[in-house]
Parts: structure tokens; sequence; C-alpha cells
């Protein structure tokens, strides 16, 4: 046997007698498991709940009695998106974001009744998950049973020894970190286990899982080496635990919250209310609805006039406020995904900057990898909300071409008792507008958005790789 | 020289004790600037509103008035509405980040329009805000830990335990002397900026005290803890380590498994719920004879009864009352949605008693009026100007009053809470 | 409190302690008289360290009586320390303070608050080169370190001064300054005890030397004339005790 596997042997073996080192580990493992438990019976909670409101809303809109098509699109249409499966193990912004979004004509309302709007102050002390036990608490258990591995040797003299038996400083270091690594593969195995469950389920996904899985290991591997090099470098046990702590503050806690702060700062958004004033200021500057002059609104007529060869609208073969409510639905749709496209530009351009952190805390490199391959972050956000809007439009213009084809123009416009019921088009109608079916990011799509983070994290990994040697040569002649 | 100036040397010849310290007093500050600017932000973005709301109604009222109608002009104008920042705002933001400070709300119903977000980017919000309150609940006691582990311990390792103990006869004024120091700079340097800050932002001086009280209260917890760890006679590193555990115990773990075991406990019936609820009794109207919908309405509302009768002709008066009616008939499922969220807080409040992390957190977003109650306060604000101006409204529906472009400018305005 | 008052200042009489089941003290007497010095000689166990504690009041006794300047030093414990000046085996002193501001500092912890030129006349009387006394002690030799702590003793001018170990780690010509220095503190009327493993030293400079074996005086020699003492006598004693213990 070589020295490395000798001194990681003996290494773990210490570890193994300390019972507080044992207790703090077993308590890991619980609280992983724990995590993972909560965690997926909250997910398929959630996850049952939007299904059986998806239900709810779909059963009422076809059941909606006959009824102008006009009178539906402002009945309009509830979705609710569906969690990724692997938002069990990391949730990203689900809490935040609002699942649920009514859908009707003219306007582009916002995705509302998100966890955190409904819950205690206690949500943003943050969430108990398998990513964030692995993200913010292991590395803690890294730095206590890891911070007087070399530390422990020099003060105690027993480094020295070493030395002068002919040990490598090299040796050593690696002997360490090989017990530390090994320490870090067992915290990660618990939540291995709960991936693992999760991938039994049908629909995961296996390309993201790969990365995730790549992405923590480096994760952990990295801050084994960061308390090495630490126990290394300080000259006391002591010295090297305070450091470490104060480390593991700056990057895991302290850094992910200063980051958003600057972006936020950096990267205004418009509020709702400027965008709404914005989008009907456009719109009135397009054509005003309710001018009968309006030059937009008159060359519309006349076009639709020349299209079907006649005279007057009265002649159309088709009801004209159908085809004007089409022609408006356009006009707004397409400010509305202009609006939302720049406050889009501007979030990417936030979260991008919190990002760049990454370079300075891992912490914010993995979590930006876990959830763009969990497909919880603002990229799975603005999918869903993407597809919510074609499906808007969709189920709007369908509506309005139901009015155009088969509501006439005489019984729109009629005011008399019977011209309610005139104005009615059947039920049957309204079971052709499709349900809304929400279509998850591919496989390929996760784990392109992931690989940024992954890059990051790997880069740490060989920086404090490399960083090993110099640190052995220091710690080489600490012999003098 | 007295013993507390022997003392302060003592203590700032220490590299590391220095170090804390002015890293306690840099991260308060940048955290009291950070709060500032964005509570700044937020009320420039106020500000900001007012003269595009007011641009925004002059259009309306610029075609509408044509009409004469008062429904058309009731159906197109949006009112806005705001929720001022607290003067303390800035030391804790809460849930202003994600909550909406602004809504616009028109006479239609209000359930449907209530819930609205604001835009904002949930990844930002997701670690939550670097402010004083976070400052203080998470990192404070970081620092605490750092300077008061190895209070003894330390003297003990270095070998002087003795020699002091023999030097001032059983030594306790020593270590109290040490305590107080120690704490008081800690203090100082947690307070000072925020002190500042707070004069800047015109906080009144009671709830000044009060959070100062907070920082001293919460301070004097974490050193009892430490002095406790201490006594265990443990080394420094022991120590440490100890403290560390518990303040990941404390402000990590135990509030995150308070949080799903509240959710858990007190559901919320799902504000969806209400919505779909509220959307259905709405559309309704339209498949009901509208009479039924008027002697809905003119129950609730008997100072109009006296209207004239509705023709076959569409009136705005049955499209406003059918909204108000939706709006009733969900009102046991808001009142029971409310509940649900006023529970939870006040279970996570009651957890405040026993985890210090979460009663700090609590405290301070109460004082800066950020918390959920304060959030609740804004809707029911809002409720009541809603109010006010469905009875705006209606004096003009059910009297068939034209609505007139000075009429406009009666509609009532929102008052900003501060 | 005045120096040249005489009279026995350190008294243990009779004095049983044991920690547990373990008897370390066992019929201990002695007294040191002021302006006398006196060292307490013994192995590795023979209980010099727990006299040390005992008279500092850290270690209480099962029996017998313990008088330091005419205090019980676990009752009265303050007014026993107060009079009392202690050198550990290894003067730990504040490494980032200098060799003035500890002696400021530890001085004004046992309430007292000499002027700066009393200090220097302390430092001086204590030979510690001029040059140091405004060094911080991180860099400070354990005989720079020991001079400092007398030099606070001195200054406190205690009538009794107790010496851990005093010349283990130090060079004979850092002991030899070592020993003048504390007969000079004797000289000022002081009683001075140390408890030693080294003959050599304690033969150097101790006006009578106790042989501690398990627990109790088992011999005593007491200084005659200018040879002082008869070394091989005494390390016949010393190896004799150490044998049998």
């Amino acid at each position: 046997m070589n020295a490395i596997t000798l001194i990681a042997r003996d290494e773990l073996r210490l570890m193994r007698r300390n019972r507080v080192t044992v207790i703090a580990f077993a308590l890991l493992t619980l609280l992983t498991l724990a995590a993972a438990l909560i965690s997926w019976s909250h997910q398929s909670g959630i996850a049952e709940t939007r299904a059986r409101f998806q239900a709810q809303a779909a059963q009422e809109f076809t059941a909606q009695p006959d009824r102008h098509p006009h009178r539906m699109v402002h009945f309009g249409n509830f979705i609710f998106r569906p969690l990724p499966l692997l938002a069990a193990f990391d949730p990203g912004v689900d809490a935040f974001t609002g699942n649920s979004m009514f859908l009707e004509g003219h306007r582009q309302n916002s995705a509302n009744f998100g966890d955190v709007r409904q819950s205690s102050l206690l949500v943003r002390f943050g969430q108990l998950t398998p990513a964030f036990v692995l993200q913010v608490i292991a590395p803690l258990l890294l730095v206590f049973l890891g911070y007087g591995a070399v530390a422990r040797e020099r003060e105690r003299g027993t480094l020295r020894q070493m030395l002068v038996q002919g040990v490598s400083a090299r040796a050593l270091l690696l002997g360490k970190l090989l017990a530390l690594a090994i320490v870090a593969a067992l915290v990660g195995l618990p939540a291995l286990a709960a991936f693992l469950l999760i991938a039994g389920q049908p629909g995961a996904l296996a390309g993201p899982m790969a990365v995730m899985v790549l992405g923590y290991g480096a994760y952990l591997a990295l801050w084994s080496i960061i308390v090495i090099l630490v126990s290394a470098l300080v000259r006391r046990g002591r010295d090297a635990l305070l450091a470490l702590l104060a480390l593991w503050t700056v990057l895991v806690i302290l850094l992910p919250r200063v980051a958003p702060d600057i972006a936020a700062q950096t990267h205004m958004l418009p509020t709702r209310l400027e965008t709404d004033i914005a989008i009907q200021q456009d719109l009135h500057r397009l054509g005003d609805a309710h001018n009968p002059d309006d030059p937009f609104f008159t060359a519309f007529r006349q076009k639709v006039l020349r299209h079907y060869g006649v005279d007057r609208i009265e002649d159309l073969p088709v009801n004209y406020n159908g085809l004007l409510a089409v022609e408006g639905e356009k006009l707004t749709s397409r400010l509305f995904d202009d609006y939302a496209k720049r406050s889009f530009t501007v979030q990417q351009a936030q979260s991008r900057l919190t990002d760049d952190f990454g370079i300075i805390s891992p912490a914010i490199a993995l979590r930006r990898l876990s959830m763009a391959a969990a497909g919880t972050d603002l990229e799975g956000h603005r999918r869903f909300l993407a597809q919510a809007e074609a499906y808007r439009y969709a189920m709007v213009q369908q509506l309005n071409q139901l009015q155009a084809d088969t509501v006439r123009y005489a019984d729109d416009k009629a005011k008399d008792a019977g011209a309610d019921q005139r104005k009615r088009i059947s039920a049957d109608h309204w079971q052709t507008i499709p349900q809304f079916r929400f279509k998850p990011a591919t496989t390929g799509d996760l784990v392109e958005a992931s690989l940024p983070g992954l890059g990051l994290l790997l880069a740490w990994l060989a920086f404090a790789l490399l960083a090993l040697l110099p640190v052995a040569r220091i710690l080489q002649k600490a012999r003098a | 020289m007295t013993l507390l100036t022997h003392e302060l040397r003592l203590l700032l010849r220490s590299r590391m004790a220095l170090l804390a310290l002015l890293l306690v007093a840099l991260l308060a500050a940048a955290s009291v600037a950070a709060g500032m600017a964005e509570v700044a932000r937020q009320r420039d973005v106020i500000a900001r509103i007012q003269p595009k709301q007011a641009q925004d109604m002059a259009a309306v009222a610029q075609w509408a008035a044509e009409t004469k109608d008062p429904g058309t002009a009731a159906y197109y104008s949006f009112h806005a509405t705001w929720d001022t920042p607290s003067p303390l705002a800035f030391a804790a933001l809460g849930l202003r980040d994600v909550a909406p400070y602004i809504l616009r709300v028109r006479a239609l119903g209000l359930e449907a329009q209530l819930y609205d977000g604001e835009a904002f980017n949930p990844e930002l919000a997701l670690p939550g805000r670097f402010d004083f309150s976070f400052v203080l609940v998470y990192l404070t006691p970081l620092f605490v830990i750092a300077l008061f582990h190895d209070l003894v311990s330390g003297e003990r390792e270095a070998g002087r335990l003795r020699m002091l103990d023999a030097l001032t006869g059983s030594g306790r004024s020593l270590w109290r002397r040490r305590v107080l120091l120690r704490g008081g700079l800690l203090f100082l340097a947690l307070a000072a900026p925020l002190t500042i800050g707070a004069i800047q932002s015109a906080v009144p001086l009671p709830t000044l005290l009060s959070v100062q009280g907070l920082v001293a209260l919460y301070l004097a917890f974490w050193i009892g803890v430490t002095l406790l760890v201490g006594r265990m006679r443990w080394s420094s590193v022991a120590n440490a380590a100890t403290l560390a555990g518990i303040w990941l115990v404390l402000t990590l773990i135990l509030p995150t498994i308070a949080h799903v075991a509240i959710n858990r406990l007190i559901p919320v019936g799902e504000g969806v719920e209400l919505t779909l609820a509220q959307r259905e009794a709405v559309n309704r109207a339209w498949d009901i004879p509208r009479a039924d919908t008027m002697r809905a309405f003119y129950a609730g509302h008997p100072e109009w009864k006296d209207s004239p009768p509705l023709t076959d002709a569409f009136h705005y008066k049955w499209y406003f009352a059918f909204h108000q009616v939706g709006d009733e008939s969900v009102a046991p499922k808001v009142a029971a949605y409310r509940n649900g969220i006023e529970a939870r807080d006040t279970a996570a409040r009651g957890i405040g008693w026993l985890l210090p992390s979460v009663g700090v957190q609590a405290a301070l977003t109460r004082l800066a009026n950020t918390d959920m109650a304060a959030q609740l306060a804004y809707q029911d604000r809002i409720r009541a100007f809603h109010e006010k101006l469905r009875n705006f409204y209606y004096r003009y529906l059910f009297t068939d009053t034209p609505f007139e472009k000075d009429d406009f400018d009666r509609a009532p305005t929102f008052v900003g809470g501060a | 409190m005045s120096l040249t008052a005489t009279g026995q200042r350190i008294i243990l009489s009779d004095v049983h302690l044991s920690y547990g089941s373990q008897r370390v003290l066992r019929g201990l007497s002695l007294h040191v008289d002021a302006g006398e010095i006196y060292a307490l000689l013994g192995g590795n166990g023979a209980g010099k360290s727990t006299t040390m504690s005992a008279l500092l009041g850290f270690a209480r006794p099962d029996s017998g009586t313990i008088l330091v300047a005419g205090h019980d030093p676990i009752a009265q414990a303050d007014k026993a320390r107060d009079q009392i000046a202690y050198v550990p085996e290894n003067v730990a002193l504040y490494e980032h303070l200098t060799a003035r501001e500890n002696a400021a500092y530890l001085l004004a912890l046992a309430g007292r608050h000499p002027a700066p030129q009393d200090i220097d006349g302390a430092f001086e009387a204590t030979g510690l080169q001029t040059s140091a006394w405004d060094k911080r002690m991180g860099g400070f030799s354990k005989g720079m370190r020991q001079k400092v702590a007398i030099a606070i003793a001195l200054l406190r001018a205690v009538p009794v001064l107790l010496l851990d170990e005093p010349s283990s780690g130090l060079d004979p010509r850092a002991t030899a300054d070592f020993n003048r220095l504390v007969h000079d503190v004797a000289r000022r009327g002081a009683a001075v005890l140390m408890v030693t493993h080294d003959l050599l030293s304690a033969a150097d400079i101790a006006d009578r030397i106790g042989f501690l074996e398990s627990g109790r005086i088992i011999d005593e020699a007491a200084a005659q004339g200018a040879d002082r003492f008869d070394v091989r006598d005494l390390h016949r004693k010393f190896a004799r005790e150490a044998v049998t213990a």
C-alpha cells in the first residue's frame, strides 16, 4: 500500500473514532433523506393540486353554455404549469413564480399565487430540499471534518516527523484529500439515492441528471480541496477552522445574496403599471378603435371590403366584428410579445450578471447548473409564459374566428329582445378548442442550459487541483 | 489609563478581532446602503408612475367623455394604488421584493385584480435580499462566535488563565468587562450604520430605539450561547465547531423545517380556487335573467334599488352589478384564504419565540412594515379604495347621470400610506 | 504589607489533598519566612504543581492549613491573591502588546496604576534590555518574559513570590541573571517559594531546600556558609528520594 492510501486510511480511522464526527455525519445523512422525502411529497402534492385545478378549469371551460364567442374570450381559461420532475430535487424559483395564469382576450395577465405570497416569512429562510442540503450544508460538514487534517499534524509536530521519515508533502496532501473526498462521496450518497428514486419515475431525464451528478460531485470535490488547502496553509487548527468558516460564509451565504442585489440595481425592470400604460399608448398610436374615422381602422375596412368585393360591411359573407377582433388581437399580442421580450431581456441580463459571480463563488455556479438542469430556473418560467401566451393567442383567435364565421353581423349589431339568443353559438364549439399542454424543455435544452455552470465548476476544480502543487511545496519547506 | 482602555487596546491589537469588527461595520453599512438604495428606487418608481398615470387617465377622459357614459368611463379607467415604503423599510425589505407595491384597479370585480403580481425576476428573489436584517440575523451570530468562542479557552490555551486568575482574584469582573467590551463594540459596529441610515430616512425615535433594542437582544442571545458553550471548558476549536453547528441549526435548518411543517399543517385554500369560483360567478350573469342579478345586487346595496328598471338594451349598471355580485359570492372563500395566510403568519411568529433568528426577522419586518401583515393591510387599503371607486361610479350609473369630462377629476384618488 | 516586616509569610501545615481517589499531598508542612527563598525540590508526581495550585487557591485541601500572607487562599481568595505574585513555568503574556503595555495592563488588572517611570525602573532592575521595553512580546525568549513577569511582581510589591520551574529552558547565563534577580526580590523582604526539579539551580539560589516526595517533605537542607550547600550531599538525598518514589 502506498503512502497516500495509508494516510487516507489513517485519517478515515481517526474520523470514525471521533464521536462528534460520526454524529454530524449521521445527522447530515438524516437531513438529506428527510429533505428528499419532504421535498418529494411537497412536490407531488403541488403537482396533484395543479393537475386537479387544471382538470377543473378545463371542465368548466367546456361546460359553458351556448354563448357569444366574445363572451368566451372574456371567460378565458386558466392554465397551470406542471412541475418538472427534477423540481423534487431542486425546486428553484417555483415558490416565487406562481404557476397559474388566467388567459383572456386583449390582456396579458401575470402568473399568480406563487407560494411566497401565501406562506409565512419562513419561506425566505430557504427551503429544505436535497439541493439546499448539498449546496449549503454539505460543504460546512466537510469544513468541520477536514479543517484539522493537515493543521493538526503541524500543530502536534507529527508533520515534521512524517516529512523526516520521507513521506512527501504531496503524498500527505493527497492522502488527506482522498480521505475527505471519500467522506464527500458518502455525504452525496443519500442525495444520489433520492435522485435514483426520481430517475425511476417515468419521464426522468438522463442527460440533465448526469450533468447534475457531475456538477454536485465537482462541487463537493472542490470543497474537499479547499478545506485541505486551507488546512495546509494555516498554521493552527483553530485559525484553519475560522478561515474556512469565513470562506464558507462569503461564498455560500453572502455572495449569493449580494450578487442579485447588484444585478437588480444595475438592470432595472419597469413596473407592470408602466408597461400596461406604455402598451395602451402604443395601441392608441396604432389606431383608435373608438374613433370611427381612425385611419388605421378605415384602411382595414377598405382592405376587407376589397378582399370580398363588396361595398358595405353588411354585405360581407363573414361577420366584420369578428375580423376586427382578430385584427385587434393581432395588434395587441404583437405589443405584448414585444414588451414581454423587453422585460425578459432585462431579467436575463440580471440573471447573467448574477451568474458571472459564479467566477468568485462556486455555490452560485452550482445553483445555476442545478436549476438549469432541473428546468426550474428563470428560463423554465419563461418557457411556461411563452407557451401560455402562444396558447392564449391561438385560443382567442379561434374564438374570434368563430365570431366572424358563425355569428351574423346583423345579429351582432341587433339590440332587440331576441338578439341575445341569436348571437349565441352552440356550446359544442368550446370542445373544439384544444387543451393547454405544457411542452417541457427537451433533454438537450436542459443540458445545454446547464453547461455554463458546469464549465465554471470544472474550472474551479482544475484551479484548486493545481493550487495543491505550490501548497505542497510550501508544506515541504515547513520541515525547516 | 483605565482598565477599559487597556482592554480596548488589547482587543484591537488582535488582528482577527479588529478585522471582524471592521467587517461587521462594513457589512452593516453596505446593507444599510443597499437597503436605502432599494427603498429610494421604490419611492422613485412610485413618484415616476404618478404623471404617467395622470396622462393615461387624461387620455381615457379625452375620448370616453364624449360618450358621457359613466359605464364607459368606469370600465376604461384604471386607478393606481401604491404602498409607500415605511421609513424603516430599508432595514428589512421583507416581502417588498416579491409582492407588488403598485397595483392598478378598476371598478370591476376586485378578486380578479387583487392578486396580480408585479414583474420581478424570481432568480433574484430566490436567495433573499442583502439588507440589514440579513446581516443581523445570519451574519452577526457568526461574528459573535468569532469574537467570543475563545474568550476563556483562548487564555487557557495560551497559558495565561492561571496568571490572570491569580492576578485578579476571582477574575469575574475581568470576563464581564471583556464580554461587555466585545459585545458593545459589536453593537456599535451594527447600530452606528443603522442609526445613520435611520436618521437619514427619518425613522421615528421610538422605532429606532426598538430596532436597536432588538439588535442588542439578539447579540445578547448569541453571546449567552457562546458563554454557555464556553462553560463546558472545551478547546477553542471545539467551541467554534459546536457554535457553528448551533448557528446552522438555528438559522438554516430549523426555520426551513418549520416552514414545511406550517405549510403542511395549515393548508391555504389555494387562491386559484377563489379566482376560479369568482370567474364562474361573474360570467354566469350572461346566462341568467338579468333581474336575478339586479335583485342580488340591490339586496347588498339597497341605496340604489330605486334605480330605473333595465330595458332590453345593454346597461353598464348591470355589468358592474354582476361583477360586484360575483365578488360577494366568493366572500367566504376570500375570508378563508386570507385566514389561512394569517394563520401561517401567526404560526411563524409563534416559532419566533423559540427561534430567535425567526423572531428577530419577524419583529424587524413588523417594525419596518414590510411583512405579510403589511401586505394584507395594503390589500385592505386597496379594498377600501375599490369600494370608494365603485360608489363613485354607482352614483352616476344608477341615476343615469351623464359623466362629463370634469367628472373624471372628481374620481376618488388613492391616499398612499406611509 | 510592609516588606520589611518579618515572620512566616507562607505556611502549609499537615496539608492533605487528593484528586478523586488519588492522594497527592499527604501531610505536607513547610513555612517560608519574609526575605527567605525556599526551593521545593521534587521529581515527577511528587506533588509540586499541586502544592502551587493549593497556594494559589485553585485546589482545595481535604485537611490541614494553608496561609499566604496570613490569608486562606480558598476562603479569602481575593485577599490572598492580592498578596501573591505568581510566575508560571512558561510566562505567557499578550504577544501583541509590548512589554510596557503588558506590565501596565496586568498591573491595572491587579488594581495598581504605576507611573511610566516606575515601570522603567522595574524593567531596569530586572535587567531587561532597554530596546525590548517597547517591543511586542511575540518574539521574546523565556528569560525575557520571566524578567517582565518579575518586573510586574516588583511593581506590585507583594510579600509573596511563587515561582514555577523558573530555570527550566533557560541557558546558564540566563539562569544566573534570573537567580540574581530573585535574590534582589527576597532582599526587599518578600518570601519566595519556588518549585523545581533542577537541583543545581535550587542549590544556587535557595536559602532552604525541601525534598518533596509522595506529597510530603521527607528532608530539608539549609544553606550554610560561603559554599551554601554540599551539592553531592544534596544529590544523594535527591537520588534516594527518586529511588524510593
